[in-house]
């Protein structure tokens, strides 16, 4: 019975790292430039295929797998397909910005809502063409071996996931807190227009800001995706669930956000012990209770709109 | 009604070439240019007027599709019967989703709406013990005209008469006081609460009526099918609902008509290739935001205005020469008695506080005003008792009734109207439209006598009309009537804010500095207009910081400074009282 808790558990907090990363990646674009990339599904999507066709490229397989081979994700393979899914996503997460973002965000309307999602809509319905609608067996650079750990079967995977996600965490904390760039990211995030007579590169910043995010948004596609393997239409679940532990946790502060993905992913692993199918509409209806009473999220401030 | 007859005439031609029509996938796509529009006419209710974003209009479509499907295969209720429960059900789950619309905006709003259609496709894909998952529901009844199932081509003709009420009834709706209503919400919130306007229940409003048409037209294309599946409800469909309102033009009334046509046109042709259908939607809204904000019906609008042009101009003729009169409520209680008292109001945000204790009688016929350096709490008093802030402690009463804990367009109705500092006007809308706005809490008609347009609608709209036109007339805006609010000369805006605030016929007046930023023959102006308003019985409390304004025509000044009342009484004794040259001039004033 223990071993199935930890079991639980351990899963529960792999795929929270996952949570955690995307919903960071909600905070950080929400918090510089009050908007964000509804088509960040399509990103953590693009993340994952991207990653294969990577992991295939570098071991030199043919394309149009529907599994993947273990040794192809072996050794430096993984970690160097992680990496370029990540800038990859990065260079569209610009492309976005320059695109469908920047044309609307700080005006009336937020039609940068729906450019963002019909941005989303022409990236699936491209990734279709490419990679077709059938999922894609990823391997994990481990193996899919199972380790014991008191007796719960841990997949190696999810070890992967979960201290990847600690560590970017960990320096992303670091890097916003200590250094010039994250105080500059946190001037523009209060004040754009005083951010920008500070002499901070006000739209420099929020392009960064964009990168940043769906590089986070690839990154976890990767990561996820010798866990649920790989599908085109995986994204939108995933980036919904991570604003929902966003909201949870309170979309303007980043650390927040990162305890609201943890506790959404344990949450939904709990939910799957006592019933699967139950997952999605028992996290979605914690949602709107902490809506209901905690509208700025568990440990957000409270705005007030000046009248 | 002249419009009205249009309409059915051209409805009555469509169902009469139908009628020639023999290829079956033709009449099929006439009649999803019908479902579509409904999709489209109430969603644009929502997305155009209301400006609420619902990205999850595909579980509403389902809530229909799928209660006539079971209510007809389970249950055995007649087709008709189950159509009207699809309506209602439909509708209840519109509320749903409006709830968390009460407390989140924006993004946030956005994203739950999205999460809300997630939830119903996945229940209805996983759930197949009851919805038949991917299998679907067979044998759905289709609608019958004397037990006799319909054939396409009654499916057209009810399709389509089904789109002309849709359509006369919410143009019903949406050009008199609903429509301006909902464009309030889309405009300023805040502002819409201040003018009498109640926002949650507007926007539960907008949301039902969506709901309402998506659920119609998914029970109409479960009913022709004779088949549902999980298949249909997918974030596509939301999406693509979304499209027709901003491709067509949203915010107009034929912009749906305009683009339930010409996508489903656009989706016929491409029907061979699905992946592209989605790639052209996906563009196409793109290009909709980029290249026509307006939508076709924006285009066609310009395109109209270019070869014909002059017509929509029609010039404003002046009522009447006579001495305008402001419309106003029967006061009641004679003059010189206490129309509003605060007791012991009391705030804080966090550390700071913007009162302590303050108490405040507003004498019926005067002009007060609250005066104070930056930062004293004036504002936020004037928000405590227009009820945008609540109070931690304290109590207000205006006459005998006891406003402290009742809404902002509560309190409007009750005869209490407000300005802003910064100015909150609805930027898009005509000067007209704004004050009209102001009328909002007066006129009488309610939803339904809107909807169907019955008399009583049309006597308030022109009664309304009638007071607006009085009331720009005696802030002297008549002449820029038709112009945009937003583009009109600063001075000029804070003045149809006045307007706008004077046509909930108040009792009293709260301004927030009204003379901000005007220049001194403007301030000059706005004093005898101030008078001229006081002198037809209105009550006026103005924080102002022009002290020649505000000594030359107050009854009454109150004075702040962190939070308390410092002195009070008439603007001579004010003047010399040293607390507050301290206030001001920030040294003990030695006796000289």
């Amino acid at each position: 019975m223990l071993a199935t808790y930890i079991q639980t558990l351990v899963s529960g907090l792999a795929i929270g790292g996952v949570y955690a990363l995307i919903a960071l990646s909600f905070s950080i674009t929400f918090t510089t430039t009050k908007t964000m990339n509804f088509a960040q599904g399509e990103f953590i999507s693009f993340g994952a295929f991207i990653g294969v066709a990577a992991l295939l490229l570098l071991s030199g397989l043919a394309g149009g797998l529907t599994a993947i081979p273990g040794e192809a994700a072996a050794g430096w393979r993984y970690p160097a397909a992680a990496l370029i899914a990540t800038v990859v996503a990065g260079v569209m997460g610009v492309l976005i910005f320059l695109l469908a973002v920047r044309p609307f965000a700080g005006k009336r309307g937020m039609n940068w809502v729906m450019s963002t999602i019909g941005f989303g809509v022409i990236l699936q319905s491209i990734g279709l063409t490419i990679w077709g609608p059938a999922p894609v067996m990823v391997p994990s650079p481990l193996g899919d071996g199972v380790l014991r750990i008191a007796g719960a079967g841990v997949r190696p995977q999810e070890l992967i996931v979960l201290a990847s996600a600690i560590a970017i965490m960990v320096i992303f904390d670091f890097v916003m807190r200590r250094t010039r760039i994250g105080k500059a990211m946190m001037a523009v995030a209060h004040s754009p227009q005083t951010a920008s007579l500070m002499g901070i590169n006000v739209n420099t910043v929020m392009i960064g800001a964009f990168a940043l995010s769906s590089g986070l948004a690839g990154l976890a596609g990767v990561l996820i995706a010798p866990i649920a393997s790989a599908s085109l239409f995986m994204g939108l679940g995933f980036a919904l669930k991570a604003f929902s532990g966003a909201i949870i946790g309170g979309l303007t502060n980043p650390r927040g956000c990162i305890y609201g993905g943890f506790i959404l992913g344990v949450l939904e692993s709990s939910v799957g012990l006592w019933q699967a199918q139950w997952k999605e509409i028992v996290v979605f209806s914690l949602i709107i209770l902490v809506l209901a009473f905690r509208p700025q999220g568990l440990f957000g401030h409270a705005s007030i709109d000046k009248v | 009604m002249r419009h009205l007859i249009g309409v059915v005439a051209l409805v009555a031609i469509l169902a009469f070439a139908a009628s020639f029509i023999q290829n079956e996938f033709y009449l099929r796509t006439l009649f999803m240019i019908c479902v579509y529009y409904l999709c489209a006419a109430g969603m644009n209710v929502l997305l155009g007027y209301a400006g609420q974003k619902s990205l999850g209009q595909a579980g509403l479509f389902a809530a229909g599709a799928y209660t006539v499907a079971l209510l007809t295969t389970l249950y055995g209720l007649g087709p008709w019967t189950s159509l009207l429960v699809a309506c209602v059900v439909s509708g209840v789950f519109g509320v749903l989703i409006a709830v968390p619309s009460l407390r989140v905006k924006g993004p946030s709003l956005a994203m739950v709406t999205l999460a809300f259609g997630i939830v119903v496709e996945k229940l209805v894909a996983e759930g197949s013990d009851i919805f038949g998952g991917a299998m679907g529901i067979y044998a759905i009844q289709p609608l019958t005209f004397a037990g006799v199932p319909f054939t396409t081509l009654q499916w057209v003709w009810f399709g389509l008469a089904l789109c002309l009420a849709t359509h006369v009834l919410l143009r019903n709706l949406l050009v008199g006081r609903f429509g301006r209503a909902f464009l309030s919400l889309q405009a300023d919130e805040i502002a819409a609460g201040a003018v009498g306007v109640p926002v949650y229940r507007y926007k539960v409003l907008a949301f039902v009526i969506a709901a309402v048409t998506c659920g119609l037209a998914g029970a109409l294309v479960a009913q022709q099918n004779q088949y549902i599946n999980s298949d249909f409800i997918n974030f596509n469909l939301s999406i693509f609902i979304l499209l027709l309102v901003l491709f067509g033009g949203s915010g107009s009334l034929y912009g749906p008509l305009l683009g339930s046509v010409s996508l489903v046109i656009i989706g016929a042709l491409l029907a061979r290739w699905t992946w592209l259908e989605h790639f052209v939607n996906g563009a196409l809204l793109l290009f909709a935001l980029f290249a026509m904000p307006k939508g076709l019906a924006g285009l066609l609008g310009s395109l109209g205005a270019r070869f014909n042009p002059g017509r929509s101009s029609a010039a404003t003729k002046v009522v009447s020469d006579l001495q305008p009169k402001l419309p106003t409520r029967n006061a009641e209680g004679g003059a010189a008695t206490t129309l509003l008292t605060a007791d012991n109001l009391n705030k804080a945000f966090g550390g700071v506080v913007p009162a302590k204790d303050v108490s405040l009688r507003l004498t019926r016929g005067h002009i007060h005003a609250l005066i104070g350096p930056n930062g004293a709490g004036k504002s936020t008093l004037i928000n405590m008792l227009t009820g945008v802030i609540r109070a931690d402690r304290g109590a207000i009463k205006l006459l005998d009734d006891d406003i402290t804990q009742r809404k902002v367009h509560d309190i409007c109705a009750r005869g209490v109207a407000r300005t802003f500092q910064n100015l909150r006007l609805f930027q898009d809308l005509s000067v007209r439209a704004n004050v009209l706005l102001g009328q909002h809490s007066r006129m009488k008609n309610g939803f339904f006598s809107s909807l169907f347009g019955l008399p009583l609608a049309k006597r308030e709209e022109a009664r309304a009309l009638m007071k607006v036109n009085a009331i720009l007339q005696f802030t002297e805006l008549l002449q820029h009537a038709d112009t945009s609010a937003g583009s009109l000369a600063y001075g000029l805006q804070r003045r149809v804010e006045l307007a706008r605030a004077l046509a909930s016929e108040p009792q009293l007046l709260l301004l927030d500095e009204p003379a901000a930023g005007l220049n001194p023959q403007e301030t000059a102006e706005l004093g005898q207009l101030l008078v001229r308003i006081r002198n037809e019985g209105i009550t006026i409390l103005l924080i102002e910081h022009h002290m020649d304004l505000v000594m030359a025509i107050s009854d009454h000044v109150v004075v702040l400074d962190y939070g308390q009342k410092i002195a009070e009484g008439a603007p001579e004794k004010v003047q010399s009282d040293p607390r507050v040259m301290e206030a001001y001039l920030g040294t003990t004033v030695e006796a000289a």
